[in-house]
């Protein structure tokens, strides 16, 4: 049977036909591309009131939120771990947060050989637009209300600063609390120590350096760590402040009020849901990797554990300050450098 | 700096020191042993590891700071026991079996503690302290060197009596031949596989208590990883040791000691980069490595399994 239609004509509209076809199609690819899956990579298990358990919080939220698949992949140490991001990628995991410092080298190798976009930590430096974006989360707005809630608090016009280690997200809220405590008196003493080199998990030696800072005559700790922090908490709650009074604990990152043994003062507290929320909304409109995120006083993202020892008139001081913060009549810069942290403590030589 | 010399700052850099010195000297000596009968125990870490946390749990449920350190020495031995018979029976590669047990150890651990701690971190109390008639009273040294947990003393007095079996008893003896000279040990109707294992055993119930105290005394609450390479510096303190208890000591010390300088530095506001103050007790081992170390003789059969007839 002969054809009606010549054979060029026939080519002609096939090819069309294929084409309009694909524009047709081409929005449920686009749909696809989309984010259906995420993994969330943390270096010690979600169990640990502050780093790792914020994210996988965080990371379930937004998972029910947005309906997608969430993988955690948690307790992974410090070492290596291109394995896990490969398995992951393999696995079908849209987007790779690879929630630790230490792994910011690795989890931009594995997305230039995967693919698949990584969200790293601390390091700006390293954005690609597409593949890998940054979020140097620093709650140095929350941190500067701490050290105003600190200083109201001391009765020893002394206050302590102990930390696991120095990256750039802890610097900036040491310096912060810092100068929220000197700007509500500009008299009052800072003593600052870290643990030891990624100390982490050292929570003797947290207790052994926050006995010291005690023994310094510092009555409100604010302390940063891991596991490490753990062992702030112990020396707080049984060490005696030297006027024989109770010692204050303000924390970060994540909220302890659950196994508080009556020190818990507050917490500068992290929701990364906003962060990992926003994450994937740029993925779905090709700017990821464009812009790093971050946490804010004025979204909620971050804010001041309220617990029952903050008297009522110290908690409205505090909340005036947030407000100035949040209007913009106070502007905190953060602090991300170990040199600059330092040279807002007190020394013996001043 | 008037306001930072005070009894309370100081009394609290020192008894640091001692905190943290007392458990590298505890797996310190044990690894000594080991090492003296030819066994290198790079489990070390491991063992500590466990003991930390059998150690807390047994003072947690318990009561008794006492039954802690008994359950962190079992636990240290729990783990001494694999590389006894994989190392000493089977003649199995005793650095990579090291690691592997070490590997094991943070895994285990930190799962126990994630299903049964990880919701209550619970602590412990304030540690009694058993203050020494006279000695305490010492301003500053007093306080924070005679006053201290009874296990401090114990660790103490085991550093002579370790160095009066290791010169002076028929036991001494046999550790020393089986780590220099196996064979002729064997030849003597010693045996040396029991030697080894008796050191290895000793090793591992040092190690867990060495990781108890840190557990109970030193932090007062178990997380994972908490040894943060103690069990490491330990290895190389009983190196440096030459085979002497006293010179483990000596080390632990120094490092403990060390470390609370790097505390106080920092405090005291000394505006020079942590990681150059962080550096400190790691350079006065790398110091004393460089000076004593050339001279440290490891046993000839270190690291080497013992076979009946081979050469």
């Amino acid at each position: 049977m002969k054809l009606g239609l010549p054979l060029p004509a026939l080519t002609g509209a096939l090819t069309g036909a294929l084409f309009l076809a694909g524009l047709a199609i081409a929005p449920a690819f686009a749909q696809d591309s989309e984010v259906n899956h995420i993994a969330v990579l943390t270096p010690e298990q979600p169990n640990d009131f502050g780093w790792n358990q914020q994210a996988a919080k965080a990371a379930r939220a937004v998972g029910e939120a947005l309906s997608i698949d969430v993988t955690l992949a948690s307790g992974l140490g410090y070492g290596d771990v291109r394995p896990t991001l490969r398995e992951l990628a393999a696995e079908g995991a849209d987007l790779l947060i690879a929630h630790a410092s230490g792994y910011n080298t690795t989890a931009p190798e594995i997305a230039e050989e995967t693919g698949v976009p990584v969200a790293i930590v601390d390091r700006p430096d390293l954005m690609q637009p597409g593949l890998v974006a940054d979020y140097t989360l620093s709650g140095h707005e929350g941190a500067y209300l701490a050290g105003v809630l600190a200083t109201q608090m001391s009765r020893s016009a002394t206050l302590g600063i102990v930390v696991s280690g120095e990256p750039p997200s802890w610097n900036s809220q040491s310096a912060a609390f810092a100068q929220g405590a000197r700007a509500s008196d500009p008299d009052i003493e800072l003593r600052y120590s870290v643990i030891g080199p990624a100390a982490y998990a050292d929570a003797a030696g947290a207790r052994r350096v926050t006995d010291a800072v005690i023994a310094a005559g510092a009555d409100v700790i604010f302390g940063q760590g891991n596991g490490s922090t753990f062992g702030i908490l112990q020396a707080v709650e049984t060490n005696d402040a030297p006027d024989g009074g109770k010692i204050w604990f303000i924390d970060v990152i994540g909220d302890k009020s659950s196994i508080d043994g009556g020190h818990l003062l507050s917490s500068v507290v992290w929701n990364l849901e906003p962060v990992y929320r926003a994450m994937i909304e740029d993925l779905g409109k090709g700017t990821f990797g464009t812009r790093g995120y971050s946490i804010r006083l004025e979204d909620e993202s971050l804010y001041l554990l309220q617990s029952e020892h903050i008297p009522a008139e110290v908690w409205e001081r505090v909340m005036e300050v947030r407000e100035q913060i949040v209007a913009g009549e106070i502007t905190v810069e953060p602090k991300f450098e170990a040199e600059a942290v330092r040279a807002l403590m007190t020394a013996v030589s001043d | 700096m008037e306001s930072l010399l005070t009894t309370p700052f100081l009394t609290a850099l020192l008894a640091g020191s001692l905190a943290a010195g007392l458990p590298l000297l505890l797996a310190g000596l044990g690894e000594q042993m080991s090492e003296k009968a030819g066994v290198l125990n790079i489990g070390l870490e491991g063992m500590m590891l466990l003991g930390a946390y059998c150690g807390f749990l047994g003072a947690w449920s318990s009561g008794s700071l006492w039954l802690g350190f008994l359950c962190g020495m079992l636990g240290g031995l729990a783990l001494a026991l694999p590389m006894m018979l994989l190392c000493v029976w089977l003649g199995l590669n005793q650095i990579v079996v090291g690691i592997a047990l070490t590997l094991s150890a943070e895994g285990l651990t930190a799962l126990l503690h994630h299903v049964q701690f990880s919701q209550s971190y619970p602590r412990l109390p304030r540690v009694d302290t058993l203050p020494l008639p006279l000695l305490s009273e010492i301003p500053v040294l007093g306080t924070a060197l005679f006053d201290r947990h009874p296990l401090v003393y114990l660790a103490i007095l085991a550093v002579p009596l370790l160095a009066w079996l290791y010169r002076s008893s028929l036991l001494g003896l046999n550790l020393q031949a089986a780590g220099d000279r196996p064979a002729a040990l064997d030849a003597a109707g010693i045996s040396v596989i029991a030697t080894r294992s008796l050191a290895v055993l000793f090793t591992g119930a040092m190690a867990g208590l060495g990781g108890a105290y840190l557990a109970t005394v030193g932090a007062g609450l178990f997380v994972p990883f908490m040894t943060s390479g103690a069990g490491f510096i330990a290895i190389v303190l009983a190196m440096l040791g030459r085979g002497r208890p006293l010179w483990v000591l000596l080390g632990a010390l120094l490092f403990g000691l060390c470390l609370s300088l790097t505390t106080a530095l920092q405090v005291a506001g000394l505006r020079v980069p942590t990681d150059l103050v962080q550096m400190l007790p790691f350079a006065a081992v790398m110091l004393l490595l460089l000076f004593f170390g050339r001279r440290a003789a490891l046993p000839a059969a270190l690291t080497r399994p013992y076979r009946r007839g081979e050469r």
